[in-house]
């Protein structure tokens, strides 16, 4: 995906170059390479730690679960709190729903959010400075306070307990980072590679998704991961909008794992692992694009 | 729109919108009509119901009759007069640049190790990063609770094992010093990938024959990050303290889910406290009023960047 | 007031462009016959009835009215207030609702859940409810759900622990001291026993301390509430369980009750107050230890005369229907056939849980009648629109923390707790 030439593939240059330059410059190997390579493990070994127990905990037994003595390893190791959490109903319903939700959102959302930033990237217009405003300022408002007006407006169009009206919430929560996002990474490429292509008889259309379109790709990816995440990982919007079980989200199925006598930690971290799952999946296929993009996005602002 | 309205009306309306059209004036409003459609479509009733409400009195009763009791700025004297309110903004505003400050710094040490590691040791590291931030929130904060728990949280027994003291039974909530102290980890923890993944990405921008100079000139490490580093990277600092700022001021789950449910007043944060009013005691005017002013200082706070990071993409 | 024009206007064209989109769905119509077409949506709580239960209700009901699907959507307990705020006002609410007793008083008052005082009779039992329950759906002398089922708690203990302590259940709450701290001093080398194991937040506990000295959490006098926890025979209850529950406690004097079945389960605990189905959690094969079976034993909480026990909290469920419900007719049938003699017998048989009616008390075999006889001798919050603010802003909770954890005095605790439940119940925030 990243053509040499690029600026992506410049990009991806100068970002090798400057690790080289900085290991043959500042390391001279040994001793100070294993310090850092230490706390390299160290910091992930902190970070990854409590995935680290959920993960753990979903192939213990039950009545290893709770102890006194916390046990390091699943010893005896068992797969029932898989069997278990997808044995409940509803689970493959609710896979399809999330996958559903999220899937439709993030098609639309890159579709809209890649208008908007090349309109805000590529063009000076009166309005522009209110709309760059605005879609910082739209996420501010915290979604807990909205729940009352956001319900009562998909009841008046008969959305309540249907996907499309959550689909429209996450749009429209997931919208404004998008577009922030992919409007630095529009502006990232040079319009001078546009010009060139009108030169040689394109229209202005035509230079611009034959020559800019091809080289937002990974911009795209970025911006898609992150979108994935907010939307598949939201809870109290589907909690509430969604009441039967048959159209609740995987996080919602997450929930019914904590009864009114506390959480059922096997199943629970089980279920959570699969959750989690397909959000790791998706983000690791990216994740090789994630560099380039995320930041490239927010470097021109 | 506003350009086609205030147009001269001396040729017909569609020739005049096709020039304009091509000469590229109406073509960036296409573009963004979409996004500001949906946004607008789907949020802008619900912000003007939120505003509408914080101006009544609106309870269940109202809620269940569709009709509530204009009260003016009723609630908005209420809530500024009520000592817990300056408590909860205070709380809130120590909390948020706390969790800023430290996601931030943490965040940037971690991004300049991964510069300084082997590969596969940054594979590994920035694969931890994505299993954090890929897991979903109301699991984290439910794995950080049973993780802290005074009878069988790992940590109680982790840190006595290793001869920190004596942590078994210890409460980690009872002093609310100590249990913001572990909000902040949780919230940290969590904020720290994307972050993190963000400015790595920027530093890998950053020229290495820039650095290379620099450090032929005689600079040292620290003043390479002041003066090369840094600057390159402000962008990319504005808009990150600016998100993790509204992110960390409007934090829930966290608190919500390792309190029970039931957080004291004295882990209430301005979110918290909104949702209390409105789900709580169902004071849902009161409610709105709290999120309202919730906004506002968090405009007062972001003013600086939120001005500081439109400039710079305006630039762009 | 304008919103409210505009917003009817909104909801209605709404409605109109929807059953014009989908030609008229779900039938709303209003006539009783029993060949009516219509979808029933039910909402029963996360752990009420038995699937079988449920499945055998709505297979009756079906022979009645064989054109009526019914829904039967199971809720979680966990902000279930939030998604009832939202749905109970919306233009599709559930037909019928489960609410925990010390919720309904709020939107009963607040004209959710539609009045059925004319209907009373037509529900079985209706003469012989539990008094308790039967407040809990009362309101200005008219009835707005049915009692559904209910929960009362006794002290749940290891036999095997008294036998080699040598102790049997006490019958006062001095010997419940002194039994406890036997226990203590016979598991002296484990630093994690209780003998009495009391989570810090578990209020529905601390009721029965209160009222057996003749305390109350709030009382009643020409129609304003005024706090009672700060009487003196109030702080004499809670001084009693400070005392308990400092000598003879290792939980966590901030946690709250969800954990303590599992915990139980670990064997670290001589003794719980607890409801009667958590007799099934904690020996459940998966998260508990089925081992513990026979050596499990209940006994009522003991009053401070010996010989008598302490009143205790009548937990339970209501089943309303909703106002703004297209089938209320449906939705009160529906709750007839649950709650009728069949289903009700079952629910006590298969499901363990108290009945509605004092006349099925006698169900309750072995360790169970210990509970249903419990319920004989309850008594319930107070009856009030604002009580499920009191419950929600914690005011019970955060008291008795408070004293736990010593961070204030019995007296003051008491003091500023019973101050905040007078503004609340009288309507203040």
């Amino acid at each position: 995906m990243i053509a040499p030439g690029t600026a992506q593939g410049v990009q991806a240059g100068r970002a090798r170059t400057a690790t080289e330059a900085a290991a043959r410059v500042m390391v001279p190997r040994g001793l100070k390479q294993l310090v850092y390579d230490a706390t390299g493990i160290g910091v992930a070994a902190v970070m990854l730690f409590p995935i680290y127990w959920m993960i753990i905990t979903a192939f213990k037994p039950g009545r290893d679960i709770l102890t006194l003595q916390p046990k390091w390893f699943p010893a005896p190791f068992t797969l029932d709190n898989f069997k278990d959490a997808i044995a409940r109903p509803f689970f493959l319903d609710d896979v399809r729903n999330s996958l559903v939700i999220v899937g439709v959102m993030l098609a639309l959302a890159l579709v809209i959010a890649f208008l908007a930033a090349v309109g805000t990237a590529r063009f000076g217009f009166r309005g522009r400075t209110a709309f760059l405003v605005m879609i910082i300022g739209v996420q501010m408002v915290p979604l807990n306070a909205l729940i009352i007006p956001l319900y009562m407006l998909l009841d008046s169009a008969g959305q309540v307990d249907a996907l499309p009206g959550v689909i429209a919430i996450y749009l429209a929560v997931v919208l404004p980072f998008m577009i922030w996002t992919l409007r630095g990474f529009v502006a990232n490429i040079p319009v001078e590679l546009e010009e060139a292509a009108m030169i040689d008889g394109c229209t202005r259309t035509s230079a611009f998704f034959r020559i800019t379109f091809p080289l937002v790709g990974p911009g795209l990816v970025a911006t898609a991961i992150f979108g994935f995440i907010q939307a598949w990982n939201e809870y109290i919007i589907a909690y509430v909008l969604l009441s039967s079980p048959h159209n609740q989200t995987l996080t919602v199925w997450l929930a019914s794992f904590t009864t009114n006598h506390g959480p059922e930690w096997g199943p629970l971290m089980a279920a959570a692992t699969l959750t989690g799952l397909p959000v790791v999946a998706f983000f690791l296929i990216l994740q090789r694009y994630l560099a380039g993009g995320l930041t490239a996005g927010a470097v021109k602002g | 729109m506003a350009t086609a309205a205030a147009a001269p009306d001396l040729e017909p309306a569609s020739s005049f919108l096709r020039r304009r059209w091509l000469s590229g004036q109406l073509f960036p409003y296409a573009l963004i009509t979409p996004s500001v459609a949906v946004i607008a479509g789907v949020l802008a009733f619900p912000l003007g119901m939120l505003v509408w409400l914080s101006l009544q009195h609106y309870g269940l009763r109202e809620l269940i009759a569709h009709q509530g009791e204009w009260v003016g700025l009723g609630n908005y004297q209420a809530i500024l007069a009520d000592p817990l309110f300056r408590q909860v903004i205070f709380r809130s505003l120590a909390f948020t640049f706390t969790c800023v400050a430290l996601t931030i710094l943490l965040s940037t040490l971690i991004a300049l190790l991964l510069l300084k590691v082997r590969r596969a040791v940054s594979v590994v590291v920035m694969s931890a990063l994505v299993f954090v931030w890929a897991t979903p929130v109301i699991v984290t904060v439910d794995i950080w609770q049973w993780m802290f728990d005074y009878e069988f949280g790992v940590i109680n027994y982790l840190l006595t094992q290793l001869h920190l003291g004596n942590f078994i039974h210890h409460n980690w909530f009872d002093n609310p010093v100590q249990g913001l102290g572990v909000l902040v980890l949780v919230v940290v923890w969590g904020a720290i990938p994307f972050v993190t993944i963000t400015v790595f990405a920027g530093l890998l921008q950053v020229p290495g024959e820039l650095l290379d100079a620099a450090e032929v000139d005689g600079a040292g490490p620290w003043q390479r990050f002041r003066f090369v580093t840094a600057p390159m990277l402000k962008p990319i600092f504005l808009i990150v303290t600016c998100l993790s700022t509204i992110w960390d001021f409007g934090v829930f789950n966290q608190i919500y889910v390792l309190l029970n449910q039931r957080p004291s007043a004295d882990y209430y944060t301005i979110a918290i406290y909104s949702y209390r009013e409105s789900f709580g005691v169902s004071q849902y005017g009161l409610g709105a009023t709290i999120a309202v002013l919730m906004v506002l200082v968090l405009i007062v706070v972001t003013l600086f960047y939120v001005r500081e990071t439109v400039r710079q993409a305006e630039i762009a | 007031m304008m919103f409210r024009k505009s917003w009817v206007t909104v909801v209605s064209v709404a409605v109109a462009v929807l059953a014009a989109a989908c030609g008229g769905s779900s039938g709303s119509s209003n006539n009783n016959s029993s060949n009516q077409t219509a979808t029933l949506t039910v909402w029963l709580m996360n752990g009420s009835a038995p699937q079988s239960v449920i499945d055998e209700v709505n297979a009756d009901f079906k022979s009645k009215y064989p054109n009526v699907t019914v829904n039967v959507e199971i809720q979680q307990w966990g902000d279930i207030g939030t998604k009832l705020d939202t749905a109970l006002p919306g233009n599709t609410p559930p037909d019928v609702v489960e609410l925990g007793n010390t919720l309904v008083a709020k939107y009963a008052a607040a004209g959710a859940l539609e009045d059925i005082t004319g209907k009373k009779t037509g529900f079985d039992n209706s003469a012989t409810w539990l008094q308790s329950l039967t407040d809990s759906c009362t309101q200005a002398g008219k009835l707005y759900c049915v009692p559904y089922y209910a929960g009362s708690r006794a002290i749940i203990y290891r036999k095997d622990f008294f036998a080699s302590a040598g102790v049997t259940p006490p019958d006062s709450m001095d010997g419940l001291l002194t039994v406890g701290q036997k226990l203590m001093d016979a598991h002296k080398s484990d630093p994690s026993f209780s003998a009495l194991y009391y989570p810090g937040k578990y209020w529905y506990a601390a009721l029965p301390f209160v009222w057996d000295f003749g305390g109350d959490i709030a009382t009643q006098s020409g129609g304003k509430w005024s706090g009672a926890l700060s009487s003196s025979s109030s702080q004499q209850g809670l001084t009693t369980l400070s005392n308990l529950v400092s000598k003879l406690s290792r939980a966590d004097k901030t946690g709250d009750e969800a954990k303590q079945d599992a915990a139980f389960a670990q064997g670290h605990i001589a003794m719980i107050i607890a409801n009667g189905w958590e007799v099934g959690v904690i020996t459940d094969p998966k998260a508990g230890n089925p081992a513990l079976k026979d050596q499990l034993g209940a006994f009522p909480i003991p009053s401070h005369n010996a010989g008598q026990t302490a009143p205790v909290f009548l937990g339970g469920s209501d089943l309303g229907v909703a106002s703004r419900s297209k089938h209320q007719d449906l939705a009160n049938a529906w709750i007839a056939t649950l709650t009728g003699n069949k289903h009700m017998a079952e629910m006590a048989t298969v499901g363990g849980v108290i009945p509605n009616t004092t006349s099925m008390l006698s169900l309750g075999t072995g360790i169970n009648s210990i509970f249903f006889s419990a319920a004989k001798n309850s008594k319930f919050v107070p009856n009030s629109q604002n009580w499920a603010s009191v419950e929600n802003a914690n005011v019970l909770p955060d008291m008795l923390v408070k004293i736990f954890t010593k961070q204030m005095g019995v007296a003051d605790a008491t003091k500023s707790a019973s101050d905040r439940i007078t503004t609340i119940l009288n309507g203040g925030g």
